[in-house]
């Protein structure tokens, strides 16, 4: 006999599979952070920086983390579900006993799965191939990464509720990505923008992470402002989530 | 005097200025076939969407054994097998992974075997769906509106696409249907005549005529369900 939580466990597992036979859909979550840590891990290993940290373990994991967490929860969870409503899947499970809210639970939870995985592998290769140190806050990382993965997330759910389209998603997902990524660091630091950019993309999700995890990894609190920030993102998004997410 | 398993009272709906549905009722009784028929347009997919509860009406009352669609949604959709006009399935799941997936939905559901031996999709198991021909992809789709065992099946478009093999075979499947009451749209004359009790003859979202192929065909006057068809809606069943 079949239980709400066991038809939730095969969605979840479906969901699974979908997203591990989506081959390109894993190149740019898992590929490009591990090519961004390679490509600065070397350098950043040696390179210490105030608190006796190297810049690879207060600069470059952050970097490395917020882009695995950005890429999939702005671009790839939204396309999913941009491509079910467009496909009609969310409209055929409507007429089934399951809510069609546990394909987004479902979803929300294996693009978690898939984040966890990109950020251990990248974690592993720091530590094992550059000598990465883990953080010196192992509760403020805990905190900083859950904050940050509910606010990118966030902003996952208002690409999907906007999106008439899987195209579109894919495209906004992307712009959304790289103007967050721009103005939070991800194009050689936020050193090297304008103060007012630098500020404002403090505050927005990728470089609220970016920043909430330095601190982490620097064995000190994540700033009150930063958690505001991150708070704040995920407030409005699911508002406007709630408001304009369409099933078909 | 029983309840009757689809009850769809002075049915109304709207989108702007056109009138999908005007007014139609219809009362279709356990273990009983029925189709709905009409040209593109006439407003038949907008009533069995609005029986399955996927559209709201404007006016009028839907109740399927008793439920109402919108209100009753949890217990409905245990006891109703719907079949969109679309086979919209997740794309790179194999048939067996979407039987899996379809069975876990229900308390009881029938065995993935036994389903996939009524719609001959038994050696397909390990396919992706999109993998699959039209043909296999709406006798999947049909398996599917099935597997919860239902009181009740709506089956939209059934065969449109098909070639006369698979026609074949999805009636067989609907054959096999004994216990459950069927609610039928489709453009196949043919079909409709040989699977159902009674026809529903849907012209610019009215009901123009009810009743057994027989009765509507001997009414009219003409030879079969398709020149009844043309009498009653001026229209060609191959513009339907």
């Amino acid at each position: 006999m079949s239980t709400p939580m066991a038809a939730w466990l095969t969605l979840t597992k479906c969901e699974a599979r979908m997203v591990v036979r989506d081959t390109a859909g894993l190149v740019v979550p898992i590929a490009l952070p591990m090519l961004v840590l390679v490509m600065n891990a070397s350098a950043a290993a040696g390179q210490e920086v105030p608190g006796g940290r190297s810049a690879l373990d207060m600069h470059v994991l952050p970097l490395v983390f917020a882009i695995v967490l950005a890429s999939i929860g702005v671009i790839n969870m939204p396309s999913f579900l941009a491509y079910y409503r467009r496909a009609g899947i969310l409209r055929r499970l409507a007429v089934t006993p399951v809510s069609p809210l546990l394909v987004l639970v479902a979803q929300l939870l294996v693009s978690l799965a898939q984040a966890l995985i990109g950020i251990g592998l990248a974690f592993a290769v720091a530590v094992l191939g550059f000598g990465a140190r883990p953080p010196a806050a192992a509760g403020a990382a805990v905190l900083a990464m859950t904050l940050s993965i509910l606010a990118l997330y966030a902003v996952g759910m208002v690409v999907a509720s906007l999106a008439p389209t899987p195209n579109s998603a894919v495209a906004i997902g992307l712009i959304a990505f790289f103007v967050l990524g721009a103005v939070g660091g991800m194009f050689g630091g936020v050193d090297a923008l304008p103060d007012v950019v630098a500020e404002v993309g403090s505050w927005l999700p990728f470089g609220a992470t970016v920043d909430a995890l330095s601190h982490a990894w620097a064995g000190a609190p994540v700033p009150a402002d930063t958690i505001a920030a991150l708070v704040a993102v995920t407030a409005a998004g699911v508002t406007v989530a709630t408001v304009w997410f369409r099933w078909n | 005097m029983s309840e009757p398993a689809i009850l769809v009272a002075h049915l109304h709906k709207r989108y702007g200025d056109v009138v999908a549905v005007d007014d139609v009722t219809l009362t279709v009784e356990p273990g009983e076939v029925v189709a709905i028929v009409g040209a593109n347009g006439a407003g038949k997919t907008s009533t069995v969407e609005m029986v399955a509860g996927l559209r709201t009406p404007d006016r009028g009352r839907v109740a399927v054994l008793g439920l109402d669609p919108r209100r009753d949604r949890a217990a409905l959709r245990q006891v109703l097998g719907v079949q969109l006009q679309e086979p919209y399935l997740h794309h790179s799941l194999t048939v067996a992974e979407l039987v899996d997936l379809y069975r876990s939905f229900y308390r009881a559901p029938r065995p993935a075997a036994e389903l996939l031996d009524v719609v001959e999709l038994g050696e397909q198991r390990g396919t992706r769906f999109e993998r699959l021909s039209g043909g296999q992809q709406q006798r999947l789709s049909i398996a599917l509106a099935l597997v919860g065992r239902p009181k009740v099946v709506i089956l939209d478009e059934l065969t449109t696409g098909l070639d006369p093999r698979a026609r074949r075979r999805v009636w067989a499947a609907i054959d096999a249907l004994r216990e459950e009451t069927v609610l039928l749209v489709s453009h196949a004359m043919d079909e409709v005549e040989r699977l159902c009790d009674r026809v529903a003859v849907l012209d610019h979202g009215r009901i123009v005529a009810l009743g057994p192929p027989a009765e509507l065909i001997a009414k009219a006057g003409a030879s079969s369900l398709e020149e009844t068809f043309m009498a009653l809606t001026g229209t060609e069943p191959e513009e339907a």
